[in-house]
């Protein structure tokens, strides 16, 4: 078991460390494309904790990330607090108002929890809209560019601050469901009834997911706030909710590879589309459908049958018969 | 010495069916209690009362005389009482280790910033889980299926799962709905053993739910039959096996069977 | 507030809930039947509304729309189901919601990209001129959108009461296996309740459209129509009646006297709160919650 997560390690920082070398070397666009797809993947792997370990439809997970990217930049607009502060804030502003939604809707069954979140949607959106001096309403709000001690971020530097925070949201996220944490989750999704006898606190359990999977997006709407410049929100709708689902669904549910193999797949979507912007929506939605269809569980499967490993976080551990 | 599970009068009903009429029980600790009767008599809707997972009508739960009724499930389940299903409810994504793994976490509480940093506190806790849970697959043979989906598993294994998970729990009152449920003779009584002497070891109190009178006679102190909610008789399995009323009930349950066939 | 202006409200308020009514019952026949919530039926009340714009614009007369309107529904629901909904009826309920979803976003794409953005206008059958009557003024599109939802409420419940094809119905929105013992078709019925929510829906679609006009965010009514459902509860028809037409007065009330800002937050709220403490609505059956 250790040496595989010791393998996956030296993998994820070999991916890391290439990446870093290969942006260097890239011009701005693609380097702002990589860093919108990793901001991705950081959303993804949230979203997929909360729906595809611990079973709870989310259609607000796009809520989160506003409340990420507005808080942090109010932060640091209102009271100067620098990014690589406001950023971690935003997020525990997010992962308070996850936890402040699920108290109660993740009693919920299914649709009941659906509407729920459709309803979060739409008050944080009317929220964003109407107080609109403090959010800048419709018209968005711009971000102060990035300082560290006063000296202005430059790209490249932003580009791996947002790598950096991408390896560690994936490397969380996969100690967590290596852990008891990941355990409960599925535990919760399968048998609630199993769960409970077991002496795990269901309720208390969803709503964990619920606070954390808030989190991962605050931090993702938080660093898409300043590597954008600024915040539209159109961006945090319904669209962008089930785009994210999108993610988790073509990439596999209840897996972190699944969650980053999606969203870095349908993150190279929309330049590949450029030619047909307009039919971008359309195929996106006919991609989700079809993976609901066809391969509900995912890209990852076709991995996991390849080599015959397990659909959760870690692959499988040391072969039967070995010691511990 | 106080009981290990008192239950006294309870009652459940669903909608306006009774499903259990003023059960009483009293079960000593380290006692191997069996509860049989016909089917329908009510005996898993008596776990789940226990169990606190459908509520009391009236009536209320003991374990070693402290109140356990109208507790959350999983409240009751801390408190120190397991249970195994019927129908073993098994986490089938997951593999036989994980899912005993899930029993163990109990008392091997992580903190999820630990857990997220997998800091060396993660890994120690997370490291005697596993040896724990290995040691229980160990007791009831089940090393060979460690990785595998129990979505796979056949019904026989799965109970074996199903009780070595409860007990991975460290429970002080075991409740088994059925263990042997599945399982060839000798798988069975080899269950069985091991269970008994976990119970025996460990000072865990046993509830069971058998068909399988053999079993039942070799691994109950004393039995408790019920029907139609409600208690018949109580008595050592030898006494039951001649208890008039026991004969009745389930020569009833024959004549039924008999009748519809 | 004089007791004209209450009126006049209400007669807005039941004005645009008997839409929201419409769009309730819609998302609660194929709920009742086969438990599959319609997130997409907001854009079944969009296809509707331009299906109204194409035909009034072949120079139509209205009876024809209307009854276009109501087949091209039936028929359009039929195939959706077939298509979309049957492949996935037993998939669990993340894909259903999902998957509704995206039909609906699929179909709101495909109008966005066939007409666009702007927006179009077609007029009430009986035009805008207000009627004025005891002191108090009539919108005639409104009025014609109250009566028409008065006589889909009473067609449906009585659909329900006494044809066969009802009571089937009922039977398996109780239980869909109990129903194949009793030898009852349950695709047909699944079929027939799809056929009769699109219907009802394209048919909100086609009276709406004078009073919004005709554009793609028509499909955002389904909001309202979600939670009419929920204070109705899931399984009721009169209930989802009621409750949209309640949903109208709580806007159009709230409008008043909280102003702009929180009158969009109220039926938002109201949800919340419904969910949390009342998920089963005023008619609902009560099992909702879960483990």
């Amino acid at each position: 078991m250790a040496a595989a997560s010791r393998r996956n390690a030296i993998v994820a920082v070999a991916v890391a460390v290439l990446l870093a070398a290969a942006a260097a070397t890239m011009s701005g666009y693609p380097v702002y494309l990589l860093s919108l797809a990793m901001i991705n993947v950081i959303a993804a792997v949230g979203l997929n904790l909360l729906t595809g370990n611990s079973g709870q439809i989310s259609l607000c997970h796009s809520s989160f990330m506003a409340l990420g990217a507005y808080g942090s930049t109010l932060l640091t607009v209102r009271f100067g607090v620098p990014f690589w502060a406001a950023i971690p804030l935003g997020a525990v502003f997010a992962a308070l108002l996850g936890a402040l939604l699920g108290a109660p809707a993740s009693r919920l069954r299914g649709i009941y929890l659906a509407l729920a979140t459709l309803g979060f949607l739409q008050i944080v959106q009317i929220v964003i809209e109407e107080f609109a001096n403090v959010t800048g309403g419709v018209r968005g709000l711009t971000v102060p560019k990035p300082t560290i001690a006063g000296v202005r971020v430059s790209e490249y530097a932003r580009f791996l601050i947002v790598l950096v925070a991408c390896a560690l949201a994936v490397w969380t996220a996969r100690n967590l469901l290596a852990s008891r944490v990941g355990r409960e989750f599925d535990a919760v999704r399968l048998s609630p009834h199993a769960a409970q006898a077991l002496g795990v606190s269901v309720h208390r359990v969803r709503l964990a997911a619920f606070a954390l999977s808030a989190a991962y997006a605050g931090v993702a709407g938080g660093l898409q706030a300043v590597v954008v410049g600024f915040i539209d929100p159109v961006e945090f709708g319904v669209s962008a909710s089930l785009r994210q689902i999108t993610f988790i669904v073509v990439g596999g549910m209840g897996s972190v590879a699944g969650s980053v193999i999606g969203a870095a797949v349908l993150s190279a979507l929309p330049e590949v589309l450029r030619p047909v912007k307009e039919y971008s929506d359309l195929i996106y939605t006919s991609i989700l459908l079809g993976f609901l269809i066809f391969l509900p569980n995912g890209l990852v499967t076709l991995w996991h049958r390849a080599t015959k490993r397990f659909t959760r976080g870690d692959p499988a551990p040391a072969p039967q018969g070995s010691a511990p | 010495m106080t009981d290990r599970l008192a239950v006294e009068g309870v009652t459940v009903k669903f909608g306006g069916l009774l499903a259990v009429r003023d059960f009483s029980l009293r079960v000593a600790p380290g006692e191997i209690r069996g509860l049989i009767g016909p089917n329908g008599a009510g005996k898993t809707t008596v776990i789940n009362a226990i169990t606190g997972v459908v509520p009391l009508a009236a009536g209320r739960v003991l374990l070693d005389g402290d109140s356990v009724s109208g507790l959350p499930a999983h409240a009751i389940s801390r408190r120190g009482i397991g249970r195994t299903f019927q129908h073993v409810e098994p986490f089938g994504e997951l593999s036989v280790l994980d899912n005993v793994l899930v029993g163990v976490g109990r008392h091997a509480q992580v903190p999820m910033a630990h857990a997220a940093m997998a800091t060396p506190l993660a890994r120690r806790r997370e490291g005697d889980a596993v040896r724990e849970a290995m040691a229980a697959l160990d007791r009831f043979e089940l090393l060979t299926y460690r990785d595998t989906r129990a979505a796979e598993l056949p019904f026989g294994v799965l109970k074996r799962m199903d009780l070595a998970r409860a007990l991975a729990a460290n429970p002080k009152l075991l409740l088994l709905d059925e263990p042997t449920a599945g399982m060839s003779e000798s798988e069975a009584d080899r269950a069985i053993a091991a269970a008994r002497g976990i119970a025996e070891s460990h000072d865990i109190t046993l509830l069971v739910i058998e068909h399988n009178m053999r079993v039942m006679m070799a691994l109950a102190h004393s039995v408790t039959v019920m029907q139609n909610g409600a208690v018949i008789a109580e008595g050592t399995p030898a006494e039951m096996q001649r208890h008039r009323a026991v004969i009745d009930a389930y020569l009833g349950e024959e004549e039924a069977a008999d009748a519809a066939a | 507030m004089t007791a004209t202006l209450f009126l006049q409200l209400a007669i807005a308020g039941v004005s645009v809930g008997a839409i929201y009514a419409l769009v309730a019952l819609a998302i609660v026949l194929p709920f009742k039947a086969s438990g599959v919530l319609n997130f997409g039926q907001g854009e079944i009340v969009t296809l509707g509304a331009y299906a109204a714009l194409i035909l009034t614009q072949l120079a139509l007369p209205y009876p024809v729309v209307l009854v276009s309107i109501l087949l091209l529904g039936a028929v359009g629901g039929i195939a959706i189901e077939r298509v979309l909904i049957r492949p996935i009826v037993k998939a669990p309920e993340f894909t259903l919601v999902i998957a509704t979803f995206a039909i609906g976003l699929l179909i709101k794409g495909a109008i966005s990209i066939r007409f666009g953005d702007s927006p179009n206008t077609i007029d009430g059958p009986f035009g805008a001129e207000p009627i004025v009557a005891a002191g108090l003024r009539f919108n005639p599109t409104a009025l014609w959108i109250c009566a028409c939802t008065a006589l889909v409420t009473v067609l449906v419940i009585a659909f329900f009461r006494y044809t066969r094809l009802g009571k089937a119905m009922r039977a398996v929105s109780v239980s869909a296996e109990a129903a194949t013992l009793m030898g009852i078709r349950v695709e047909r019925v699944y079929r027939w309740s799809w056929a009769m929510s699109t219907a009802i829906g394209a048919l909100a679609g086609l009276l709406v459209a004078p009073l919004i006009g005709v554009n793609p965010e028509i499909g955002q009514l389904i909001l309202r129509g979600l939670l009419g459902a929920v204070i109705g509860g899931f399984t009721s028809v009169p209930g989802a009646i009621v409750g949209g037409v309640s949903v109208g007065l709580i806007e159009t009330y709230s409008g008043v006297f909280v102003g702009t800002t929180f009158k969009n937050l109220v039926p938002f709220v109201l949800l919340m709160v419904l969910l949390v403490f009342r998920p089963q609505g005023l008619f609902g059956a009560a099992e909702i919650k879960r483990v």
